[in-house]
């Protein structure tokens, strides 16, 4: 259920936003990966973060997705999650 | 790709790959001396108490070459995360590495009774080395901004690490001086503090990040980590002061509260796995797993030294259990696990694509490296309990072609690194 999942969810125009800035190690990979795992959820995804997610990157790779980051809120890290085409 | 200065700290906070790997790929190989050392001393095993030759040796490769030089190169790079501060610099990090690895060299060869100058100067290089990562550490803990129970962790571990290499340097200079009146009392409290203080508590400071970030579960309850931290400090005190006041009533009481702060750390983990989203962790938790049993073990062998049960050779088998059987099964299994994790984020470089885990993970050489180990484990703990040189050799060499497996993955997860420079 995605409900459970730590952080802030909402659906916008332009797809899911997850914000996850402030959560402790690993809360934002679990609210991250929680979601695309999700058999309903094909991307974009905007991530709001407060720092880059290193470790990250190799789960994303993992389940076939990419990362974009674009600029974002004085000290926030947003990226942009899609599925590999 | 956008990259710029938006992009925070990121880079400082994932190291250059050579530190960190230099610090695995250095365990890998004293790991493999380590079981080399303990084939030649194999019939001062079971009996050992301590001095001079092959056995202290291998205690200390083991210990200082695989156990230290992997918890020294993990730190370094997941201090920064749990913090959310980066090292302040990175050359003092290369500076511990160049200054442990020939010390470790030194200090293990000297103890084998070769040569006392080898001995003072190989403790002196890895007292320094110790100085300089606990200087680098506690800067980074000074500034933390997150996870203040994995901070308290690491600074008790390294109040620990200081007593403890204290206590080794008035060791070493009493082999040439012999002013202590109880030798013997030192090295057990040294004995402890390094295991139990130093290693122990980053152990378990450190799976509070790591075994969720396996498993997928959220973070864990705060109350309890906190529980586990005091009611391990205090243990290690009650041990420590115990050695030294020579009182089995302490002893009785820090094995008590181990077993406490025991059960709440494997309560954590437990938990971790239980809520956690991935549940096929393969071979490297099944040594993990079996290392928190082991943990168990060495305790109840704590507690039946200290009531005298009539069993043989029982301090040897608590020294191996707590040290081949709980650390450095418990190590392993997690280098197993972020080794690939962190090569795959070396190869991305920015905005690329990293290369998959499974990509970097080759089953092979861990299968036959967990089957090995399972075998020396056995074969050491029985070899030992019936005072079998024989059977303790069998275990030996098992252990020796473990390390080379896992050595030989190593190697591949290195080569497929370096097939794909970053880009950065």
């Amino acid at each position: 259920m995605t409900q459970d999942l730590p952080g802030k969810h909402w659906q916008e125009a332009d797809g899911l936003h997850i914000d996850v800035r402030a959560l402790p190690p690993p809360d934002p990979m679990v609210a991250i990966l929680g979601q695309i795992e999700h058999p309903d959820q094909s991307g974009p995804i905007t991530v709001h973060h407060d720092r880059e997610p290193i470790y990250l990157y190799p789960e994303l790779a993992e389940r076939g997705w990419q990362y974009q980051i674009i600029p974002g809120e004085p000290g926030e890290v947003r990226l942009i999650l899609s599925q590999e085409t | 790709m956008l990259a710029g200065s938006f992009l925070g700290d990121a880079n400082s906070r994932l190291l250059p790959a050579s530190i960190p790997f230099g610090f695995f790929a250095a365990a890998a190989v004293f790991h493999m001396a380590a079981w080399v050392a303990l084939f030649v001393g194999a019939g001062d095993v079971a009996g050992f108490a301590g001095g001079p030759g092959p056995v202290l040796a291998a205690i200390h490769l083991l210990t200082l070459g695989v156990l230290a030089m992997v918890a020294i190169g993990a730190s370094f790079q997941l201090l920064p995360v749990a913090t959310r501060q980066p090292l302040i610099r990175i050359w003092p990090a290369r500076l511990c590495f160049w200054l442990m690895v020939p010390g470790v060299v030194l200090l293990s060869g000297g103890m084998t009774g070769a040569s006392t100058l080898a001995l003072q100067i190989g403790s002196g290089m890895v007292a320094s080395a110790l100085f300089v990562f606990a200087a680098l550490s506690a800067d980074n803990l000074r500034r933390a901004g997150a996870m203040p129970v994995v901070a308290a962790h690491c600074w008790a571990a390294l109040c620990a690490l200081a007593i403890s290499a204290g206590l080794g340097v008035i060791m070493i200079t009493d082999f040439s001086l012999g002013f202590l009146t109880n030798h013997t009392a030192v090295a057990v409290a040294h004995m402890l503090l390094a295991a139990f203080g130093f290693m122990g508590l980053l152990v378990l400071g450190f799976s509070l990040i790591l075994i969720p970030m396996f498993a997928l579960s959220r973070s864990l309850p705060t109350k309890p980590t906190w529980a586990q931290m005091w009611l391990a400090v205090l243990a290690i005190a009650f041990a420590a002061i115990a050695v030294f006041a020579d009182n089995a009533g302490l002893f009785l009481a820090a094995i008590v509260i181990a077993v406490s702060a025991a059960s709440v750390y494997l309560w954590l983990m437990g938990n971790a796995l239980r809520t956690g989203m991935r549940k096929r962790l393969g071979i490297s938790m099944l040594l993990v797993r079996l290392s928190w049993g082991l943990l168990l073990v060495a305790l109840l062998l704590g507690f039946c030294i200290i009531v005298d049960i009539p069993a043989p050779n029982l301090p040897a088998l608590f020294g191996f259990t707590v040290l081949v059987g709980w650390l450095l099964t418990f190590l392993l299994g997690v280098l197993q696990r972020i080794v690939p994790f962190l090569a795959s984020m070396h190869a991305s470089g920015k905005g690329g694509l990293p290369p998959l885990l499974s990509d970097l993970t080759p089953d092979l050489p861990l299968k036959l490296h967990a089957g090995f180990h399972l075998i020396a484990l056995m074969a050491c703990s029985v070899g030992i309990l019936f005072d079998s040189t024989r059977v303790l050799q069998i275990g030996e060499s098992a252990g020796f072609a473990g390390s080379v497996a896992f050595a030989v993955f190593l190697g591949l997860v290195l080569s497929k690194l370096n097939a794909s420079p970053p880009k950065a």
